[in-house]
């Protein structure tokens, strides 16, 4: 591959990093001089064992892996922080040169004193942070505190000033460590339109983080770490399910049945959940007023169950959108009792989606008909993104109707106490 | 089996704009933490700044009043209280500048661990806020002696700028040798709090090297023209192969000795003292204090760069 492929932002070959943990804290001369036999008594911890991915430039990429897995390793050396101990890392384009937010702030500094400072940081000039300036202290609605010392800031102020500063930086290629652990809901709102503006304008970005949910709704692609090496790259919906996939099969092993995203009886089990668009096309995408398909394959392993449903849940940023329970609804989807070993597949279908863009997912739930017996249950059985290409806000398409009608006279009126108010009068009388 | 670590970023072909704006950027990242680190040394202090000028005056006025006062000497030089004066104000810049570089890695862990840049940048910014203060200071006691009419104003000034390059020159290289040895073994600190208080008595701050010879030769009851014992003369070597003896001698020469010619200006202030009393008669000795700031200089530089790459996992 040529370096000068413009193509290309990031490209990593057989990069490895250890780290060399000291057994006894040895950061003293003393200790250099007096143990100087046994110079060498540390641990080496293989956070890194050859790492090979390309990231194409515009990609949003999302690192995902359990804790210690080297993805906060892997995004410090992409970002030259850490050196590799071996391989090679091509990086093709100005790199945003922090990892979280707020870096340089000083609580002793004033806002101003750390704009400037932190912007530097970021590579921001001092005529252009001059320019500038109004807009960032507007954005982060601090235009009172402009010249308090920051150590004086809530830190909730702290973070707006650091989240309005850190989007001005000019980076092709941005480098985020868990930006959305911090802040309130609103203010992870804010991230998220942060990051669709950076997918506009196609920055590349790659993203660190815990959070499932925001890999698969703002990454296309994903890497999975498994103690340093990478076990999975592809589509972002594919890996998070491989990844919560590893987290459950290591639930099965320890014989628990109720982890915190599956549980149920087993007397009947799921043995597969997926989702097709119209096309046939798993892990799509949908487009608004387009058509899905859930299925869910099925194995009876109690002959003592009688008959039983299936429920689906739409849930939406955590929220419930639909629920498709038995009642009230009269159509839902019955297996008649059968023997132990008998599998089929359950179809349920939405033939027009009625979401505007956001990202959705699914619950899904086998119970016995008569009690309500959770047989199996999954949380965040399918994750997918519903696509506006009107790019409309809102949640959902209505299909209402306008229209206007001329008349002679006023039609209709406001009850007494909801008349219009009369024109203020002026003065205090 | 690995083939050897490599990090490569937009530079090379179509890069030297690139290398041109990281380069102004950077520059620029230098003069924002110099300037806050300015701000910040003073700060929840009601005096503020007006503690750069007091520190050395008020070790000035101790000194004055225990050397000159008190044991009544006088090393019989012209204007006595300025040179120590201007040896004190040099001295500090050295002392402060070196004290506070060497925390400046140590001291930005999270900054290092979480943002990308080179980590130079945080010693020379350290030893540019001691260097904005080192040179107000000394405006301020030139506008003294100038006012004393003990310096005259004139091109001979001007010398003062390569002698103060020279002694910034050794700074550096010593802050980034100490600062990269800081990340590691905080000993460094302690040993070298040690080592500045042989350094002071060491560099001539406090008199002039003429006074060493003169007090070495009333103790051994010998001539002035006679030569020293070879240990002793071992001592006024090793001081005048001290770069800051030199700088602070050639300063004082530059500036107080009015009368000496202009040949004698540049380099030779610091063995003026030594020839007069032919006590060494050593010229090799005249290049030894400008090897030895190249020396550490480089070193300085070389030890950080070697280890720079590391700062990040050893804080």
């Amino acid at each position: 591959m040529s370096f000068d492929d413009r193509r290309l932002a990031i490209q990593v070959e057989g990069l490895s990093k250890r780290f060399h943990i000291p057994l006894d804290h040895s950061s003293t001369l003393k200790h250099r001089v007096t143990h100087w036999r046994s110079a060498s008594r540390y641990r080496i911890l293989e956070a890194l064992l050859d790492i090979n991915f390309e990231v194409a430039a515009g990609e949003f990429i999302g690192i995902i892996g359990h804790n210690g897995s080297g993805k906060s390793t892997l995004l410090k050396i992409l970002s030259r922080i850490y050196h590799p101990d071996a391989g090679r890392v091509t990086i093709n384009g100005k790199v945003s040169p922090f990892l979280e937010l707020g870096v340089g702030f000083n609580p002793e500094l004033t806002a101003r004193e750390n704009i400037y400072l932190s912007g530097a940081i970021l590579g921001l000039g001092r005529s252009e942070l001059h320019r500038i300036f109004d807009e960032i202290i507007g954005f982060a609605e601090l235009e009172q505190f402009v010249d308090h010392k920051l150590k004086n800031f809530s830190s909730g102020m702290e973070v707006r000033l650091a989240f309005s500063l850190a989007i001005q930086a000019h980076a092709e290629i941005l480098m985020m460590d868990e930006v959305l652990a911090v802040g309130d809901a609103s203010f992870q709102q804010k991230c998220f339109d942060i990051f669709k503006r950076y997918k506009r304008e196609g920055r590349t970005v790659v993203l660190v983080t815990h959070s499932l949910s925001a890999v698969t709704l703002y990454c296309e692609r994903a890497l999975l770490l498994d103690h340093g090496r990478l076990v999975a790259d592809g589509p972002a919906i594919e890996v998070t399910a491989q990844y919560r996939r590893s987290l459950g099969l290591a639930a099965d092993d320890s014989r628990l049945v109720s982890d915190a995203d599956r549980w149920g009886s087993r007397d009947v089990v799921m043995t597969g959940v997926r989702m097709l668009d119209e096309r046939g096309v798993e892990d799509c995408n949908p487009p608004t007023g387009g058509s899905i398909r859930v299925e869910l394959g099925y194995e009876i392993q109690n002959d003592a169950v009688r008959d039983f449903t299936c429920v689906v849940w739409l849930m939406r940023d955590g929220g419930l959108v639909v629920s498709e329970d038995r009642f009230p609804v009269s159509q839902y989807a019955l297996v008649g009792a059968n023997q132990r070993g008998s599998t089929g597949t359950i179809r349920y279908d939405i033939p027009h989606l009625p979401f505007l863009e956001g990202g959705y997912s699914v619950n899904v739930e086998l119970q016995g008909r008569f009690d309500g017996a959770t047989y199996d249950h999954l949380d965040h059985a399918i994750r997918f993104r519903v696509i506006d290409k009107g790019g409309r806000p809102g949640l959902i398409e209505t299909g209402a109707v306008w229209s206007v009608t001329r008349s002679e006279a006023p039609v209709m009126s406001w009850p007494d106490q909801l008349a219009a108010p009369a024109p203020r009068a002026s003065g205090d009388g | 089996m690995s083939a050897p670590a490599d990090v490569r970023l937009p530079g090379s072909p179509a890069g030297s704009a690139a290398q041109l704006d990281s380069f102004r950027h950077y520059r620029h990242l230098t003069l924002e933490l110099a300037i806050s680190q300015f701000k910040l040394r003073y700060t929840q202090s009601v005096l503020g700044y007006l503690w750069s000028l007091l520190k050395p005056a008020m070790l000035f006025g101790i000194t004055y009043f225990i050397f000159v006062d008190l044991f009544k000497i006088n090393d019989g030089t012209q204007f006595y209280g300025m040179q120590v004066l201007l040896g004190i104000v040099m001295w500090t810049f050295f002392a402060e500048c070196t004290a506070s570089s060497m925390q400046a890695i140590a001291g930005s862990a999270g900054l290092i661990r979480k943002a990308y840049f080179p980590r130079s940048i945080l010693v020379i910014a350290a030893s540019l806020s001691s260097l904005f203060t080192f040179l107000i200071n000394m405006l301020i006691v030139f506008a003294i002696a100038v006012a004393l009419r003990q310096i005259d104003v004139g091109l001979r000034m001007l010398i003062v700028i390569p002698l103060l390059l020279e002694l910034y020159m050794l700074t550096l290289g010593l802050s980034l040798f100490l600062a990269s040895l800081h990340v590691q073994f905080h000993d460094v600190g302690h040993l070298w709090d040690v080592l500045m208080q042989l350094l002071f008595y060491g560099s001539g701050v406090m008199f002039s090297l003429t006074y060493v010879l003169q007090r070495l030769h009333m103790a051994l009851g010998v001539g002035q023209t006679a030569h020293l014992q070879p240990h002793l003369a071992w001592i006024v070597e090793l001081m005048c192969a001290n770069p800051i003896t030199q700088n602070i001698e050639d300063l004082r020469h530059a500036l107080l000795a009015q009368q000496a010619p202009w040949t004698e200006l540049v380099v030779t202030g610091h063995l003026a003292a030594v020839k007069q009393y032919a006590a060494v008669d050593a010229p090799w000795l005249l290049p030894v204090p400008f090897l030895v700031v190249v020396l550490v200089f480089t070193i300085g530089a070389l030890t950080f760069r070697a280890r720079a790459r590391n700062f990040a996992e050893s804080l």
